[in-house]
């Protein structure tokens, strides 16, 4: 390494330095601590007394556990794959050249920009019975149902997703919107020359070329769904009793109402290392298929 | 290049998504908790209180902070609203992080964890210094204040599950007698009777009794008909940290049972109504069921005319649902004496002025005030003073809050239709117990 290059090295320093201490501050050292934490039988006021392993031991037979993981997991497998194939389709229409393009790319990005409160008070004015939206709809094309769509177990499901699809589906189809426009015109001409049907240009350019940026929106997507809590919590508060508490709103109670911030901090390394296994398996198919 | 710089930033983005994951939610909108703005008057020691009321109370209490600050220029307490669903966390966590707040409200039920973990101080040092009369309060309520002989907390109400009728809803479907109360039979049977006719009789799309399917307010009432059957409490009170679990399960399973027939069986009570102070106060149901805290509501309500009234005790014994505001003082080790004096001053002026926070719809702690004049002037409140005489406390111990998340969570399942009494007690005790360490 040459003295040029190491002055220049150096100079990157104090840029790097405020992010990387606001960093090892409220990121990194939490994450430790957080490991120690999961090691203590530890309240929200201080710290108890070791009790080494034993929190992850009663973690495997606590069915509440696996049974909010299980909540979350279903959530994460009826939001994903709808998730991208969602924004994909969006992402084609608000690519077509009309006078509608901007209005698309508008209202279908528009809810993203809102905080989860106010996207989840909406979803309650909706759906709530009686007087919601939708049942009203309902009742005046005479349907004289009074679905609980945010009381009943199925329904409550079917909200939830539906409301965060609506929600998230706007930064997704961004990113397929910016990968779609980054496809050559070049292809698309040549494949006109050879004869190309609509259809088969789809299979054969658009689709092949956008595989980069869906497997980063699906990494992306299992990751933010695992972590999947707040509209949870402020739609359906993680009912009808309990089925759809998904793993972080046990964590949280557990940590908040129970006292038990040990026990809280175990369950949340098991969600960490979940996550981990699915990115590590996620990137390596991915750096094999590139090879 | 390009594809470089997208990796890294990809690898960024990524890193932050994993690790963040032990981080709890993602996008929470956690609300600062500074002090409010306001200007301290030049030369008075600045008292912080915390205060948790969200419901129509919390303007009442303002007015009494706003009093208090006028009478004297020694002392200016400062009063911060807090969200009320985080509150307690929020207060434990600031409190052992010595950046708590000199004043903290507390439920009767969440002292015990707060004494056991030693946030807050023992009160009868200062108090008698300020001139605190003890024997003035109520001593059902003063009880629940006590710990191993020291004063932890200055009550300041009771606040008991109560009902309210519509009297014109109530009266046109004929079920009014001439002295304004109702006609109803005090058995479980005359109680359903009375709903049915209620039902029968109400002008089309009309609610005869608008309360929630879910939370606290049907257990607060399942609690009401658990005690009125005898039934004690869910843990033991020998001990605060070691309770053992003591449910009546018999008694606990019938009052699940009469309640959930009230929702389906008898279709008394529309299931998942969004808001039902909404529907009593737009005078779209004939009766309500909720806390003391909603009188002050329908007082300042427009053409609203209703009657508050206990909860029918239709099962041999009285009871009903309460909890109690208390004042306390959190523990820093570093305290300022004089901040404390100042903390104690406003706590007395508050039990003293029990009158105002009435207006509320709270019954006073102090029997003193729940006889003057001023309390009795006030239309309504006598109707159910009474009830604060023989309401059941939640049990005394440090799980209270724990265990009532449980219960709710499970009695919501009953509620809904998609468990047994049976099976959500079942799965009660077995949550209990693990919580508890039995």
């Amino acid at each position: 390494m040459n003295k040029k290059s190491w002055i220049q090295d150096m100079k990157a320093i104090p840029f790097l330095l405020p992010f990387f201490v606001a960093y090892m501050i409220f990121t990194i050292l939490p994450i430790f601590k957080g490991l120690e934490m999961s090691l203590y039988d530890w309240t929200l006021v201080r710290k108890m007394e070791f009790v080494g392993l034993d929190n992850y031991k009663d973690m495997f037979v606590d069915p509440h556990f696996w049974r909010t993981l299980w909540n979350t997991t279903l959530f994460v497998i009826l939001t994903t794959p709808t998730m991208v194939l969602l924004a994909l389709g969006l992402a084609l229409l608000a690519n077509i050249n009309s006078k509608l393009q901007t209005f698309f790319r508008g209202s279908f990005f528009l809810p993203s920009i809102l905080s989860v409160s106010v996207i989840s008070f909406l979803a309650i004015f909706m759906l709530q019975p009686y007087s919601g939206f939708v049942n009203t709809v309902l009742h005046s094309i005479g349907i004289d149902a009074e679905p609980f769509w945010m009381a009943d177990k199925t329904l409550a499901w079917v909200s939830i997703v539906v409301v965060t699809l609506w929600w998230t589906v706007g930064f997704n189809m961004v990113l397929f919107l910016a990968s779609l426009q980054d496809i050559p015109e070049q292809l698309y001409e040549a494949s006109e020359i050879d004869g190309a049907t609509r259809w088969e240009q789809f299979r054969h350019i658009t689709l092949p070329q956008l595989i980069p940026i869906g497997r980063v929106i699906l990494l992306l997507q299992i990751l933010a769904s695992y972590k999947v809590f707040a509209q949870i919590l402020l739609i359906t508060g993680g009912g009808p009793g309990g089925a759809t508490r998904p793993l972080i709103q046990y964590i949280y109670e557990v940590g908040f109402t129970q006292n038990n911030l040990g026990y809280a901090a175990t369950m949340s390394y098991a969600l960490f290392f979940i996550l981990l296994v699915l990115s590590i398996i996620q990137l390596r198919s991915q750096r094999s298929e590139e090879r | 290049m390009v594809k470089r710089l997208f990796v890294g930033i990809f690898g960024l983005v990524l890193t932050a998504f994993v690790l963040s994951a032990c981080s709890g939610s993602g996008g929470s909108d956690s609300a600062a908790g500074g002090e409010n703005d306001v200007e301290i008057p030049e030369g008075a020691t600045e008292v912080v209180m915390w205060n948790l009321f969200g419901g129509g109370d919390a303007e009442y209490m303002q007015d009494i902070v706003g009093k208090f600050n006028e009478s004297q220029s020694e002392y200016f307490v400062n009063n911060v609203m807090q969200e009320h669903e985080e509150y307690y966390t929020k207060l434990l966590t600031s409190i052992g992080a010595g950046k708590g707040p000199d004043i903290g409200i507390a439920h009767t039920h969440v002292l015990p964890e707060l004494v056991n973990q030693g946030l807050v101080t023992g009160l009868d040092d200062i108090a008698s210094s300020v001139g605190v009369k003890w024997d003035e309060f109520n001593q059902n309520i003063l009880d629940a204040t006590i710990y191993e002989g020291v004063h932890y907390a200055v009550p300041i109400d009771t606040h008991a599950q109560i009902m309210y009728i519509n009297n014109k809803l109530v009266g046109d479907a004929g079920l009014l007698n001439d002295d304004g109360s109702v006609k109803m039979e005090q058995t479980p049977e005359g109680y359903v009777d009375f709903f049915t006719t209620l039902k029968d009789n109400l002008p089309e799309g009309k609610i005869p009794f608008a309360f929630s399917s879910s939370g606290n307010d049907p257990y607060w009432l399942w609690w009401g008909y658990y005690t009125q059957l005898g039934g004690r409490g869910i843990l033991t009170e020998d001990s605060l940290e070691n309770p053992k679990y003591d449910i009546d399960l018999d008694k606990a399973v019938q009052a699940a049972n009469f309640l959930k027939d009230l929702y389906h069986d008898k279709e008394i009570i529309p299931l998942n109504i969004s808001d039902f102070y909404a529907e009593f106060q737009s005078e779209n149901a004939a009766t309500m069921t909720s806390g003391v805290w909603a009188t002050g509501i329908w007082e300042t309500t427009e053409g609203l005319d209703f009657t508050p009234m206990p909860i029918p005790n239709v099962f041999g014994e009285k009871g009903a649902w309460a909890s109690s505001h208390t004042l306390v003082l959190p523990y820093y080790q570093d305290a300022n004496q004089e901040v404390q004096k100042g903390a104690l001053e406003f706590m007395k002026f508050v039990a003293d002025n029990g009158a105002m926070w009435a207006q509320a719809g709270h019954i006073p702690a102090k029997d003193s005030v729940v006889e003057s004049e001023e309390f009795q002037e006030l239309p309504y409140r006598n109707e159910y003073a009474e009830v604060a005489s023989y309401v059941n406390f939640v049990d005394r111990n440090i799980y209270a809050r724990g265990v009532e998340e449980i219960v709710v969570r499970h009695l919501d399942t009953v509620w809904a239709g998609d468990a047994t009494a049976e099976e959500a007690f079942a799965a009660i005790e077995t949550e209990v117990k693990k919580l508890i360490g039995e």
